[in-house]
């Protein structure tokens, strides 16, 4: 059996992009920046990204370039898994060189998805600065990897799986999830 | 659906489900070798040993650059410089390599099924690199890929295979391929070279050029072998340009944007002319191109299903 437990409503998420985009805005409008970009890791980081580009727009009248990145080829655990999923499309619509990043995933973990998106994005390009943001840090790092705009802290059993879920087809469905995965043979 | 194997031997062995993944993932492949930065670290700290005991030139190289795209180390080996020689058997000579804690070994080899049986005998994955005239999944890959690039689809084509069918391996692959993949495949050549045996599989054979070619939405040419017309299969190269080469007259005869294939080396003036190889319907060059990103795919895919 699996335990599923909804911690946070798809309301209370559309709030945490509102504050993570104003957050974002503040620190770029501090840095005298208002030509940044958001890169979305895929699956989740990418509509999470849009949803802040969104926001964003809205904020200030203007929306922030934005690009997806599949970080398959840069994963540290390459040959440890039994089965590979098919790569997604990475689409960088300009030119990361000198350029504000804020880099888009819907959990922070370990920090090892983190470290290998900065090895993927750095093969583009030489980016000026390159921020973070993650829906939600669920607070196990294994790198010394940590956010700069979060919108949910929590802390879950290591052995618990921390999931989002945007666009399901039963609204119900949409929200953050606490997930416990029992092996079949239990 | 995931990748899960080990060994890529022969697209007879895939779905069309795996055939098309292998593709998709050719796709991104062929994105990071038109970067600025054309290197991966996918498989760094991996080995790969090409292991060539057939002589090959294109292949390997191709398949050289896409280990370095992926950060292999990489081990070259050729027949005529390995124990082989020196009378030891194949299987030994590759637990030998394995022995060096390799993780995939590249081969092409003369005889029919060696790399099948050297992948049941090693915990390494095995990429067939041509075996015979049995099979060379790489080149059938690269050919569909090319192929679903220019048209958008596979099923539903006609494509006509022209040459040394008989002895032509590629000609084996593309057809399993396309027929999974649904296309409506034709051989042809003379029928010295195309046996009517191969129709029992579902393709058609035709002997006559102009038939072979009317509906073709693809004509992939052959290498004919010189060392063939010595054993008798046709009277001469240049009779054989006249009947079965394809020219300026025979583009005429063909649909306007039928693409025109070939797994070189090309024999200018034998399996087709000049102004046909360089003309606007050829995607000769492409095709090596995509070879590339076909191989990248391969030895990603497979290098991450080889349990150590």
């Amino acid at each position: 059996m699996t335990l599923r437990k909804r911690l946070y409503s798809p309301e209370e998420i559309s709030g945490a992009v509102e504050r993570m985009a104003g957050a974002i805005r503040e620190d770029c409008r501090n840095a005298g920046c208002d030509d940044y970009a958001l890169v979305g890791l895929y699956q989740q980081g990418v509509p999470l990204a849009e949803r802040l580009c969104d926001a964003l727009e809205r904020l200030t009248g203007r929306r922030p370039r934005m690009a997806k990145l599949d970080i398959s080829l840069y994963r540290d655990d390459f040959g440890k898994r039994s089965a590979l999923p098919l790569i997604r499309e990475t689409v960088i619509p300009f030119d990361v060189n000198d350029t504000r990043i804020i880099l888009v995933d819907d959990v922070l973990s370990t920090g090892r998805t983190i470290r290998a998106a900065l090895d993927a994005l750095t093969d583009y390009g030489r980016p000026g600065v390159i921020r973070l943001a993650v829906l939600v840090d669920r607070g196990n790092p294994e790198f010394p990897i940590r956010a700069d705009f979060v919108g949910f802290d929590c802390n879950p059993p290591a052995d618990h799986k921390v999931a989002v879920q945007f666009d399901a087809d039963e609204p119900a469905e949409n929200g953050i999830f606490e997930v416990e995965w029992k092996k079949f043979n239990e | 659906m995931e990748w899960t194997r080990k060994d890529l031997l022969s697209l007879y062995d895939l779905s069309a489900e795996e055939i098309t993944f292998l593709l998709d993932t050719a796709e991104e492949f062929k994105k990071v070798s038109e970067r600025k930065v054309k290197k991966v670290p996918a498989l760094r700290g991996k080995t790969v040993v090409n292991f060539f005991v057939e002589p090959s030139t294109r292949t390997r190289v191709s398949f050289e650059l896409a280990e370095q795209r992926l950060s292999a180390d990489i081990v070259n080996m050729q027949a005529q410089v390995s124990s082989l020689r020196k009378g030891e058997t194949l299987l030994d000579t590759v637990r030998n390599i394995e022995a060096l804690q390799v993780d995939l070994v590249v081969m092409r080899h003369s005889t029919p099924g060696a790399q099948d049986f050297i992948a049941r005998h090693l915990k390494c994955g095995v990429v067939n690199a041509g075996d015979g005239a049995h099979s060379h999944p790489t080149q059938a890959l690269l050919d569909i890929f090319t192929i679903r690039e220019k048209r958008g689809r596979i099923a539903g084509l006609n494509v006509t295979i022209l040459g040394d069918i008989l002895h032509s391996r590629v000609a084996r692959s593309n057809m399993w391929g396309l027929l999974k993949l649904g296309a409506n495949v034709t051989l042809a050549g003379p029928s010295t070279l195309v046996p009517r045996e191969f129709e029992s599989v579902g393709v058609k054979v035709c002997h006559n050029l102009k038939e072979a070619v009317r509906d073709a939405d693809v004509v992939n040419l052959l290498r004919i072998q010189h060392e063939r017309q010595a054993s008798g299969f046709f009277p001469s190269t240049s009779e054989y340009a006249r009947f079965f080469g394809i020219n300026r007259e025979t583009l005429k005869l063909m649909k306007p944007d039928a693409l025109i294939m070939h797994p070189g080396p090309i024999n200018r003036d034998v399996e087709l002319t000049s102004e046909v190889a360089d003309g606007p319907n050829s995607v000769i060059l492409e095709q090596v191109t995509n070879g590339l990103a076909v191989r990248m795919a391969v030895l990603f895919l497979v290098a991450g299903c080889v349990k150590k």
